[in-house]
């Protein structure tokens, strides 16, 4: 099966079968508004949480809650944006969003760049090992990552210790980055896709002369570019939404990402809800923006994640 | 190496060519960043996570560890609280994969024929999957308020709204038989309201990302098939169940493969909301293992910890096989 990054696919006619029209057009209205129901019922938690950052801790804990604050304290956000704790110089918040943000960035970039390479050389290139390799590459996608937890925590403790005074290990954040520069599953998306393009235009380039990294770079990423965006934010809502690894590897509070910042925040202040909640918009809004903005690739990208089994 | 050509017509050296050696070297290039991070971080730190295991390693940092051989395995096997957190994620697994697998299949069904705002409603379900796992435990947490919207809405429908839910630990049977019963066995005690708190949540938000992979598989069946089968006179629930369900046999495999697999590795949730309690009912192999390399709670034992993380890949193993095993077979006979 082809993954089909650029036109919306079309459904094929589901021909109903005959039935009385009164039924059907009752049917079609009870549809809709189950439909209507059920996406309401999934975006509450989000409204709900939104309305409780202008609450008091106090409302938030009376009985019986309400949707709506009874009365709006607009400056909860700020005073959540100005929080500091001790140990950090500056305002918490801020901090961790920044952080979360140029991990998910170099994440994007690394991968869009490693991963779009190895798939050129799988779609496009003979070479002894190839089919093996790319078995074996699939395979590793079923390995529990449980397993690779302690050894990952034991081996870059050790790499605090290096010469030089070099650290890469506990609290830095190449634990994070490093295993992730290129991942199978990025590997195997572009790689359907690039065997979806055309060979002709690479050919006609590579008579001109051009080398094999001149026709990847300058003539297959370029009518890639769906796939490319598709990877692109799986690959940054991957990151930013992270919490393992930066909970195993990032112990110092002015480091932490804003998923492990705001686990540890909620343990420090276990009843300042409304920064909890604030805090967990600042987390949740960013991600939702990037999604409104190209649901098509998410979508796109689920169906192409079907497509392996 | 590459695969002993048919017989050649010319006499060929047997060496490649220059040109194919310099294709090869270049491919390699290109996967070389893929290769060197999966050798180290993938399969090297599998290797050394299978010696670790073997030893009475503590800490992370050097010490002095001596091989055990199996003395880790054998203790994991008899360590009660270990085997409390395998029969806590035997149930989550269990419970959590079939609801929401049936769930993600009965919304895919709904939203796929010919309909207006078919784009909306797909957005519109899919968005509460794209947030964190972390932002969907800090919510539920709010929402599982003794003075919370979950307690809100039963006091609204009449039903008792006095639970604390996250700190509840009667297990399922416990309430199911009549009269105050304790059962000690952790796993014929059933989860606990804790534990199906946790896991009406996580079939809640994980319920859309299935229905799109449903949804995908539902959008490549002919329509044709259909339409056959309504001239031959079969009624709506005879095509689903005799057409669509075969259908979507591989999808299935797809969809009950990863959610196994994620589901006995759930760490994320119980360690932003519970860590572990109420008394160890919302404890799992995945949180163990990371309290065990830190030494939270307990004395760091990494060793120990390894051979924890080996037994509990191998059941998801013996899961994902069994699933596999058992769906092809069933298509076969079909």
């Amino acid at each position: 099966m082809a993954v089909t990054l650029n036109q919306e696919k079309t459904n094929p006619s589901v021909q109903t079968a005959p039935t009385p029209r009164g039924f059907s057009v009752l049917w079609t209205i009870v549809r809709y508004a189950l439909l209507l129901a059920l996406g309401l019922l999934f975006f509450m938690p989000f409204i709900i949480s939104f309305f409780s950052t202008f609450k008091t801790t106090n409302e938030i804990l009376s009985w019986p809650p309400t949707i709506l604050p009874k009365e709006w304290l607009w400056d909860n956000w700020a005073a959540a944006w100005n929080t500091r704790i001790p140990g950090v110089s500056s305002n918490i918040f801020p901090r961790w969003l920044f952080n979360s943000l140029w991990v998910a960035v170099v994440t994007v970039i690394a991968q869009l760049f490693f991963c779009s390479l190895a798939a050129y050389a799988f779609a496009r290139m003979e070479f002894p090992g190839k089919n093996v390799l790319f078995s074996i590459m699939l395979a590793s996608m079923a390995i529990p990552g449980v397993i690779t937890l302690i050894p990952g925590y034991v081996f870059f403790a050790k790499l605090n210790n290096l010469p030089f005074g070099i650290r890469l290990g506990i609290n830095t954040y190449w634990p994070i980055l490093l295993p992730n520069l290129a991942v199978p599953f990025g590997i195997f998306l572009l790689t359907q896709f690039f065997k979806s393009i055309p060979k002709e235009l690479e050919e006609a380039a590579t008579i001109d002369g051009a080398g094999r990294f001149r026709t990847y770079w300058s003539i297959v990423l370029p009518m890639a570019r769906p796939a490319l965006i598709t990877l692109g934010i799986l690959s940054f809502q991957g990151s930013w939404n992270n919490f393992t690894g930066p909970l195993l590897f990032l112990r110092k509070p002015d480091l932490m990402t804003l998923t492990v910042g705001l686990n540890f925040f909620k343990g420090q202040y276990v009843n300042d809800w409304p920064k909890i909640m604030i805090g967990t918009m600042f987390n949740a809004i960013p991600i939702l923006i990037i999604f409104f903005i190209f649901s098509r690739y998410y979508v796109e990208g689920q169906a192409a994640a079907g497509v392996k089994g | 190496m590459a695969a002993p050509a048919a017989p050649a017509p010319v006499k060929k050296p047997r060496k490649m060519s220059s040109a194919k050696r310099g294709e090869t070297l270049t491919a390699y290039l290109f996967l070389a960043p893929y290769l060197i991070t999966a050798a180290i971080f993938t399969f090297g730190l599998m290797a050394y996570s299978f010696y670790i295991s073997f030893t009475d390693q503590e800490g992370a940092i050097d010490k002095k560890f001596g091989f055990v051989g199996i003395d880790n395995y054998i203790r994991a096997v008899g360590d009660n609280q270990f085997l409390t957190t395998l029969a806590n994620v035997v149930w989550y697994a269990l419970i959590v994969t079939i609801l929401q697998t049936i769930g993600a299949v009965l919304l895919a069904t709904l939203l796929n024929s010919k309909m207006r705002f078919k784009q909306f409603f797909r957005t519109i379900f899919y968005a509460p999957s794209v947030a964190s796992s972390v932002v969907i435990s800090m919510i539920f947490l709010l929402l599982y308020l003794r003075t919370g919207f979950i307690n809100r809405f039963l006091d609204i429908v009449g039903l008792p709204s006095d639970t604390a839910w996250l700190q509840n630990s009667r297990g399922l049977f416990e309430i199911l038989i009549p009269g105050e019963q304790t059962i000690s066995n952790p796993f014929l005690r059933g989860p606990s309201v804790a534990w199906m708190a946790i896991m009406a949540m996580n079939i809640f938000t994980t319920i859309p990302t299935l229905m799109l992979m449903f949804l995908a598989a539902l959008q490549d069946i002919p329509g044709q098939l259909y339409e056959a089968a309504s001239l031959d006179g079969a009624s709506k629930w005879q095509q689903f169940f005799k057409i669509t369900l075969p259908l979507l046999r591989p999808t299935f495999v797809l969809v009950l493969v990863l959610s196994t697999i994620g589901t006995f590795q759930i760490f994320d949730q119980v360690a932003v909301m519970t860590q572990g309690g109420p008394a160890n009912t919302t404890s799992t192999p995945g949180y163990l293992i990371y309290s065990k390399v830190l030494g939270e709670k307990t004395s760091p034992e990494s060793g120990y910890g390894a051979a924890m993380a080996f037994i509990l890949a191998a059941i998801i193993f013996f899961f994902t096989w069994i699933q596999r095993r058992f769906i092809e077979q069933g298509a076969q006979k079909d």
